[in-house]
């Protein structure tokens, strides 16, 4: 039985919070990375099953990440959701063209989170 | 004409004395040649005089001839008919003398008594004549009388002689000086006809070029002044109409100059307030953005954790907790949705709103915002209906900002809904699509339905307690409807329902057909 692995880059605490508390009733494990660099380094280094990319991150932008991955052969197959911080006009083109998977509007609520997480990574029994 | 220019007198006068100086010169040349018909008139008559007087002078001398002839005949032949035919000749000697020293000038006058004298004593002669024929003792006086009568004759011959020379002399004279005033008057005629025709020219120039030199610096300077530069004066040495014109002329372009930079200048602090202003709205904007990004992020917390808390995530919640739980979601829901709003209508403001024009179907929208707000509906019990015409070809804008558009109208038709149906419709109108949303709901007062679209305004604070909402719903679905190009409006009647409509480009951003 293996457990998925979910990448989290955020720099909200809080945000940070909700999510493992969120995922801490599931079976999957959840690495956390706090800007776009740590986030990126993460990726290479736990080789995640599903990253959730905020968009604005210290250091490194949350679109700027998701090129970097795109562009790496380890994390190219990875599928990257990212969280805009409100939902404007562009944004969903904007991360669709750096190579985005899927795409969540903040305010999100914990239980659509959720849904879209499994709906790209179904959760195995635990 | 400087001089004429700055005389101070109307150019009324000026022209007036202008014309009156050649009316003078015509004056006097029509004078002049009176005076000289009348003068040569008058030289004419005296000639003719003369030459009458030379006429009876030399007639005069005739007379004596034959007076002459006569006496010697008689005294040849006696015959005293000849002696009458000499008193005919004396008679008419006489007569002529007489005439002759009528109107006889002073010098010729004695001339005349001595020619009279002589003939007086010749006439003695003839007397004695007579007498001797009478007597018949002409034979022994015969030569003496002869002699006597000679020399009388004589002497009368060289005096009448005298007497002719004398007129013929005064009619020569008379003759020259005629000759020589006509050639005067000649001179004098043609000297005043050119120095009038020079002199009326002389005015006739001074007094146009007086008016048209001021004239044209007037229009020189009007030119200048026309292209906006306000340096020069119009200078004019004329104190007449002109003079004052030129002066008004400098005022108007003082006080022109003056408006000009009381102009330039205002343009100039506009430019800067309006730089000032566009700064400082720009900054709110700003403000307004990134106020909103840090309020939503914590608010995004407490809406999660507190919908975790709800969902039972932390444990059972007790039920005397449930109630306060929602109404903490609620009233966090309605801050986000502020917040959002306002960042919304900021971004307008600002400018920095961009519609994301893609091709949408008008009946996906429509049930995009059906799907949404059925559940509301259901809670509230209120029938929910939508129609969309069947010949609705795909249609472009911007589909995110319409959905809330129309999501916007049907929640608060929603809201303001107790009893009875809401719907949503949507049809084609030429170029357009038209959705309306109509409701049986509270329905809004005639004097408060221009401003249902203004900013915070609904109908009055208690339907905001009432119903909840932002009051910025509206003024931000019109502002994205006007940026289709489209426009928004409502009928309503108090108590009975409000129907929104608002109409779209099918096509936004390709031309109409």
């Amino acid at each position: 039985m293996t457990q998925r692995t979910v990448l989290y880059v955020e720099d909200n605490e809080y945000n940070r919070k909700i999510v493992r508390q969120l995922l801490g009733r599931t079976n999957y494990r959840l690495v956390e990375a706090v800007d776009g660099e740590t986030g990126v380094a993460a990726a290479f280094e736990c080789a995640p099953d599903l990253i959730l990319m905020d968009v604005q991150l210290p250091k490194m932008s949350g679109l700027d990440a998701t090129k970097v991955l795109r562009a790496d052969p380890r994390t190219k197959e990875t599928p990257i959701i990212v969280i805009t911080s409100f939902a404007m006009s562009g944004d969903r083109e904007r991360a669709t063209a750096a190579g985005a998977s899927g795409y969540l509007a903040k305010p999100y609520s914990p239980r659509e989170l959720l849904a879209l997480v499994r709906q790209f990574l179904p959760e195995d029994a635990a | 004409m400087r001089w004429v220019a700055g005389v101070p007198a109307s150019l009324h006068t000026k022209l007036m004395a202008g014309f009156g100086v050649v009316t003078v010169l015509f004056v006097a040349m029509a004078a002049f040649g009176v005076h000289t018909v009348l003068n040569t008139t008058q030289q004419a008559k005296l000639l003719d005089e003369a030459h009458q007087r030379v006429g009876w002078s030399q007639e005069i001398e005739q007379a004596l001839a034959r007076q002459m002839q006569f006496s010697v005949l008689a005294l040849l032949s006696g015959d005293e008919a000849t002696i009458a035919r000499i008193l005919r000749e004396n008679n008419r000697f006489n007569e002529l003398l007489a005439r002759l020293d009528a109107d006889e000038a002073a010098e010729q006058h004695g001339l005349v008594e001595q020619v009279r004298a002589s003939q007086d004593e010749a006439m003695g002669v003839v007397a004695d004549i007579a007498n001797a024929i009478r007597d018949r003792t002409l034979g022994s006086v015969t030569s003496d009388l002869l002699a006597h009568q000679e020399r009388i004759d004589a002497e009368i011959g060289v005096r009448v002689g005298k007497l002719v020379a004398a007129e013929q002399r005064r009619m020569a004279t008379l003759r020259d000086s005629i000759a020589s005033a006509n050639r005067d008057l000649l001179v004098a005629t043609s000297v005043l006809a050119v120095s009038a025709v020079v002199l009326a020219w002389l005015c006739g120039f001074v007094i146009s070029w007086s008016v048209i030199l001021p004239v044209r610096q007037a229009q020189g300077f009007l030119d200048h002044v026309a292209t906006g530069s306000f340096d020069r004066r119009v200078e004019l040495p004329n104190r007449d109409e002109f003079g004052a014109l030129a002066e008004r002329m400098n005022r108007m372009s003082e006080e022109l100059h003056r408006l000009d930079r009381m102009k330039v200048d205002a343009a100039s602090e506009l430019a800067q307030l309006n730089a000032s202003l566009e700064r400082a709205s720009r900054a709110k904007s700003e403000f307004l953005s990134n106020m909103s990004h840090e309020l939503r992020t914590p608010l995004n917390a407490i809406l999660g954790f507190t919908e975790m808390m709800a969902d039972g995530l932390y444990g059972e919640v007790p039920e005397e907790l449930k109630d306060p739980l929602n109404d903490i979601q609620v009233n966090g829901r309605h801050l986000l949705r502020l917040i959002n709003e306002v960042l919304d209508l900021a971004k307008i403001e600002a400018g920095r709103m961009e519609l994301a024009l893609d091709d949408y179907s008008v009946a996906e929208l429509v049930n995009t915002v059906r799907t949404a707000m059925r559940s509301l509906a259901e809670e509230k019990g209120v029938r929910f209906v939508t129609e969309v015409a069947g010949d609705l070809p795909m249609a472009r804008g911007d589909s995110g900002r319409l959905t809330q558009c129309l999501m916007n109208l049907t929640g608060n038709a929603l809201k303001f809904t107790r009893a009875g149906e809401v719907g949503i419709a949507a049809a084609r109108n030429g170029d357009e699509v038209v959705f309306r949303v109509s409701d049986t709901g509270i329905g809004i007062p005639a004097e408060e339905i221009e401003n249902v679209f203004a900013e915070f305004r609904q109908v009055d604070a208690t339907v905001t307690r009432q119903f909840g909402g932002t009051g910025l719903g509206l003024s931000i679905t019109k502002k994205f409807i006007e940026m289709h190009g489209g426009s928004i409006w409502v009928e309503s009647r108090l108590g009975v329902g409000s129907t929104f409509f608002f109409s779209v480009p099918l096509r936004v951003g390709e031309s109409a057909g």
